[in-house]
């Protein structure tokens, strides 16, 4: 079945400038899951290979709304900077072994599912807001720091629902909807930082420049919380 | 003075450097390890006036740093209605200040939990009781545990009877499903079967629930205003 993740990364790599590429690397990625999903009887949220590929999926899903934008309607190279993150994570997950097993007890709840699917949604979009900032300081055009905005904007409400569904399931699940793990305090760290950013963004005269630089410095952020967390550190969320 | 002290606390510069402030402060905690492992098995306070300082510096400096940021939140939010009141539609002005009251009411529920909040973890067998001052018990009845085909547990849980004055009920507690008795919850974390039937059993106290799923919901509402009115003001 893995032959449908190395169709998703051949057509996002070598075709994504085009849209129906990107959609067919899209459409591959997302068959994928279905069929796990089937399989496992379960969203596949589990484990370093599945999550890899839903945030695969998920960015080639949140980038779809922002093709059909005026400013990138004719942009090959956002189409392709997302196929290629997308492609990238793809690439990480496939030779990872899949987390088959019955689900822990405490991980059957739609909470769980709703927290870590809006966490994805909201990575994916501040991925695409990294795309629009490095395109901001290439191009130097405006309204690319707006798509930007839209991005971080939507990404920080999907963060903050992850936040709270993760507090509602962490009471049902644990009798506290906080603890004091890396994983939380960097949950809250990227929260703040977009706090931080669209506060900014609000004040003005911060320099768009800097502005499309924390954009790329919110993804290495938003990467360090999914991956250098749950690698390097002993948290409640490890791999 | 006075009037320049406010004008500091109430500006969105300060605020900006707090937030950065409490981002530095909680990735050096984020690297604490072991040190600030006995953080989550007691109340906040309590683990504040034990651990040393060598491991708490960077909560008590978070700490700090949060209690000026909800002074700067509130004064923010004073300040922006009093700036935009009667020049911005009702909604524009008040879902940002529905973001700011959630974060409060979050940021309450939290202090409320670290000092009131409390956990217990305890072993209980078919026929022991949990006593609650008051005379109220709750009564495990069965404990049992469907295995999966790798003799991993698919489903565990406990039932048990409270027992409240004259009031009888049954319920079962399970991973996801606790039970909420007299101010606290109860939670089977696992059972063992052999050689005596167990349930490892947690008691949580956490008075700060209530206020975050409050904050949170007040948040998620002026966040889901936030996103209509820029969609309102894209839209022709």
């Amino acid at each position: 079945m893995k032959w449908l993740l190395i169709t998703s990364i051949g057509l996002y790599l070598f075709g994504s400038f085009r849209r129906p590429f990107l959609a067919g690397g899209l459409l591959a990625g997302l068959s994928y899951l279905a069929v796990r999903g089937v399989e496992l009887g379960r969203l596949p949220l589990v484990g370093p290979h599945d999550t890899l590929v839903f945030l695969a999926v998920s960015i080639g899903l949140m980038a779809l709304p922002f093709l059909f934008s005026p400013a990138l309607e004719n942009s090959g190279t956002f189409s392709w900077g997302a196929g290629f993150m997308a492609a990238f994570f793809t690439l990480l997950a496939l030779p990872l072994p899949s987390f088959s097993m019955p689900l822990p007890p405490i991980l059957r709840t739609l909470w769980f599912e709703l927290h870590v699917a809006l966490a994805f949604f909201a990575y994916a979009l501040f991925g695409i807001g990294a795309i629009l900032g490095g395109m901001f300081l290439a191009k130097g055009e405006r309204m690319l720091l707006d798509l930007l905005y839209r991005a971080a904007l939507v990404g920080y409400t999907f963060f903050s629902a992850s936040m709270v569904s993760g507090g509602i399931w962490g009471y049902y699940a644990w009798g506290t909807y906080w603890l004091w793990t890396p994983k939380e305090l960097w949950t809250s760290i990227l929260w703040l930082f977009y706090s931080f950013w669209l506060h900014v963004r609000l004040r003005g005269g911060g320099g768009d420049k800097v502005l499309a630089w924390c954009g790329i410095a919110g993804f290495a952020v938003a990467l360090f919380t999914y991956l250098g967390v749950s690698i390097l550190m002993k948290s409640s969320h490890s791999f | 003075m006075i009037a320049r002290l406010y004008t500091s606390l109430a500006s969105l510069t300060f605020g900006l450097w707090l937030m950065g402030g409490v981002m530095a402060l909680m990735a050096a905690g984020s690297f604490m390890g072991e040190r600030a492992a006995a953080l989550n098995e007691m109340p906040l306070f309590a683990w504040l006036g034990e651990a040393p300082l060598a491991a708490s510096w960077w909560l008590w400096g978070t700490l700090c740093l949060l209690a000026l940021m909800v002074v700067n939140t509130i004064l923010c939010s004073i300040e922006a209605i009093r700036i935009r009141y009667g020049k911005s539609g009702p909604m524009a002005l008040l879902a940002p200040q529905l973001m700011h009251l959630g974060f409060l009411l979050i940021v309450l529920a939290h202090l409320l939990s670290a000092r009131g909040g409390a956990k217990q973890a305890m072993q209980l067998f078919e026929g022991s009781d949990l006593r609650f001052p008051g005379g109220s018990s709750v009564v495990v009845e069965a404990i049992d545990a469907t295995m999966g085909p790798r003799g991993m547990p698919v489903d565990f849980g406990a039932r048990v009877r409270t027992v409240d004055g004259g009031s009888e009920a049954r319920t079962t507690v399970r991973p996801n499903e606790p039970l909420f008795h007299r101010g606290v919850g109860i939670y089977v974390k696992h059972v063992e079967l052999f050689p005596v039937r167990t349930a490892y059993v947690e008691v949580h106290r956490e008075p700060g629930a209530g206020w975050a799923l409050a904050g949170a919901l007040l948040f998620t509402a002026g966040n889901v205003l936030v996103l209509s009115q820029r969609r309102e003001r894209r839209t022709p």
